[in-house]
């Protein structure tokens, strides 16, 4: 009992530290982004400019074409870690991430074929809402699939098959859309990208990539109690169905307009509750906002890395495979061991 | 099953007969595998004798000649389809449908390869060689000699300095040195953007990079939007529009200089009309 109780009050007094690292380490990475490009613009120099309200050309670069890419960085990588952790609670199990279990796929799906149909130029939010509606339908059915209590197994076998098939209907919408470029534009889509993003992409996937997040996080205390189980939960007075249905839609909300602007990005919402995880407790609501943290501060790392690596710039989600990808079959090993003894 | 032996016997005997005919005469059943192939060979050979060009030719940004190559047959360039229409002369392109083009030499097939010409006289030669495959010598020397006409009416020697122009072709593509485009863009009295920054051929231009060398102006490949593609939304990020006024923005349309003809001389001309203000005054 002490002995909780000790572990407890050192998580405590750890959670409000952990924040404000994590907090500083998204500030200064995202400083870093907006000092990081091809062109030789001097940071302070392009902030004097601005300061000054000289319309100087490294303003611009400044303002039109870095800071998108660092704004973007932040909100896709909160709302990957933040539904990441949702996802892992709701499912309750520990390898539930939008890119894995097929959400992001679905959501490229929904915003190509509102892109390459041309709606996405003729109707306001045509695009965030058409991957909305893809990743809506993902995780609905992912729910239907492979809910709580169907194993890990069952949810990554329906992660793979999903994928599978969003990767091919995304071919297919390519495939079928009447431009050259088309095919090309498959990479984009399956590995994302924050390269030549605009301010017009930043107010797109904003406001209803907001709405996901105040859906996702108000449902912490329920996820907690979720994690006790159904029943305990139910008796505790939440209503499991509105709370699942908040966290489907936030999931969606947030997931969907992130990949409607930057194609979908893998692992990001893997690795990073993973690793926060031992240092919170295992208490959902803690989780969620410290993992929109580190899923901000982690994109921003690797959206620095992919323009310093050189020759022609990599998708983003190349990285964070290559960084996700081993880390995910540690986990897997971890798992059978654990399952072994 | 009779059907079937008799459409084998049918593509044995297509494979077989290499039709060899007398050179005065010239080819009867010409492909071409490769779009600036396609241009020579609509404006140089018999309608008749056309067997098929690329679907390429037909469209209508890419291609001088697409209303013309409205009425004759096309191909995708798969080797079963070229056999089967039994050609006697393919014309592609040395960059363009290598794995069919092998396969049609191993066959003993008669291939005329084209390389992408750089210079004016190379345009030249390349329009004579065609000509000359095809039988139409004299076809050729018209062609050239209505380039030539279009090249001298071009009005010579602009006022005020060479303006600095740089191509932006969709996924942030330019145009450097050793091109037709570089050619096109000195004969038309201007600086190329690109070739000053020691890029040869096409190679990709950062947005960054673009915006702080502030071209004075941009040469862009449509000014519609065109059909919704990745590729050329970026053309149209807001940066660029902040740094290069809407009317420093050239449209050369991907017709006028992606092959050598007649239709150079027009890309000259717009570029050295669109360009009479001169360079950006410093500000």
């Amino acid at each position: 009992m002490t002995r909780v109780g000790a572990a407890a009050t050192a998580t405590r007094l750890r959670l409000p530290a952990l924040g404000i690292g994590l907090g500083a380490t998204v500030v200064l990475l995202f400083a870093v982004s907006l000092a990081v490009g091809s062109a030789p613009v001097l940071l302070a120099e392009a902030v004097a400019d601005l300061l000054a309200g000289r319309d100087s050309l490294a303003a611009l670069v400044l303002v039109e074409i870095r800071l998108p890419r660092a704004l973007l960085a932040v909100m896709i990588g909160a709302s990957l870690g933040l539904t990441g952790a949702a996802m892992q609670g709701l499912l309750r199990n520990p390898l539930a991430e939008p890119g894995i279990v097929g959400v992001s796929g679905c959501a490229a799906l929904g915003a190509v074929v509102v892109f390459y149909s041309g709606l996405a130029a003729l109707v306001p939010f045509a695009l965030p809402l058409g991957g909305i509606a893809g990743a809506l339908g993902a995780v609905a059915l992912l729910y239907a699939l492979a809910g709580p209590g169907a194993g890990t197994l069952t949810l990554i076998l329906a992660g793979v098959a999903l994928n599978a098939l969003a990767a091919a209907l995304t071919a297919l919408a390519l495939n079928l859309s009447p431009n050259p470029y088309a095919t090309l534009e498959i990479v984009f889509w399956l590995m994302g990208s924050l390269a030549d993003r605009s301010l017009a992409h930043v107010w797109l996937a904003l406001p209803l990539m907001l709405a996901g997040w105040a859906l996702v996080v108000t449902a912490g205390r329920p996820l907690d109690a979720l994690s006790l189980g159904e029943d305990t939960a139910r008796s505790l007075g939440f209503n499991l169905d509105r709370v699942r249905l908040q966290l489907v839609l936030g999931t969606a909300l947030a997931v969907g307009s992130a990949v409607a602007v930057a194609g979908a990005i893998g692992f990001v919402g893997l690795v990073v509750p993973h690793l926060l995880r031992p240092l919170v407790g295992h208490q959902p609501s803690r989780l969620l906002g410290l993992s929109a943290l580190g899923g901000a501060a982690i994109t921003l790392a690797a959206d620095i890395a992919v323009r310093l690596a050189g020759g022609p710039e990599l998708k983003l989600g190349v990285l964070t495979a290559l960084i996700g990808a081993p880390f995910f079959l540690a986990l897997v090993l971890r798992m059978r061991h654990e399952a072994a003894t | 099953m009779r059907r079937g032996l008799a459409a084998l016997a049918t593509l044995a005997a297509l494979a077989v007969t290499t039709p060899v005919v007398a050179a005065s005469e010239g080819p009867r059943r010409i492909v071409s595998l490769n779009l600036c192939a396609d241009q020579l060979v609509l404006r140089l050979a018999d309608r008749d004798r056309i067997a098929a060009v690329t679907w390429l030719a037909r469209d209508p940004e890419l291609s001088i000649m697409a209303e013309a190559a409205r009425t004759v047959p096309i191909t995708r360039g798969g080797g079963e389809h070229v056999v089967s229409l039994a050609p006697d002369l393919v014309v592609a392109g040395v960059h363009t449908t290598r794995i069919t083009v092998g396969f049609l030499k191993r066959l003993g097939y008669r291939v005329l390869d084209l390389d992408l010409p750089v210079t004016l006289d190379a345009v030249r030669a390349q329009i004579r060689l065609v000509a000359e495959a095809l039988g139409r010598p004299v076809c050729g020397e018209a062609l050239i000699a209505e380039m030539d006409r279009s090249l001298a009416a071009i009005p010579a020697g602009r006022v005020g300095a060479r303006a600095n122009v740089a191509v932006w072709q969709p996924n942030g593509f330019t145009v450097g040195t050793d091109t037709l485009i570089d050619t096109v863009i000195r004969a038309a009295g201007l600086d190329n953007f690109a070739a000053r920054r020691g890029i040869a051929h096409y190679a990709r231009l950062d947005l960054e990079t673009l915006i702080l060398g502030r071209p004075d102006f941009l040469v862009v490949n449509r000014a519609d939007e065109g059909p919704a593609a990745l590729a050329t939304e970026m053309l149209r990020h807001r940066a660029i529009d902040a740094a290069i006024a809407a009317t420093r923005r050239i449209v050369v349309p991907t017709r006028l200089w992606v092959c050598g003809g007649p239709e150079t001389a027009e890309a000259i001309a717009l570029l050295a009309a669109a360009t009479a203000d001169g360079p950006r005054r410093s500000p």
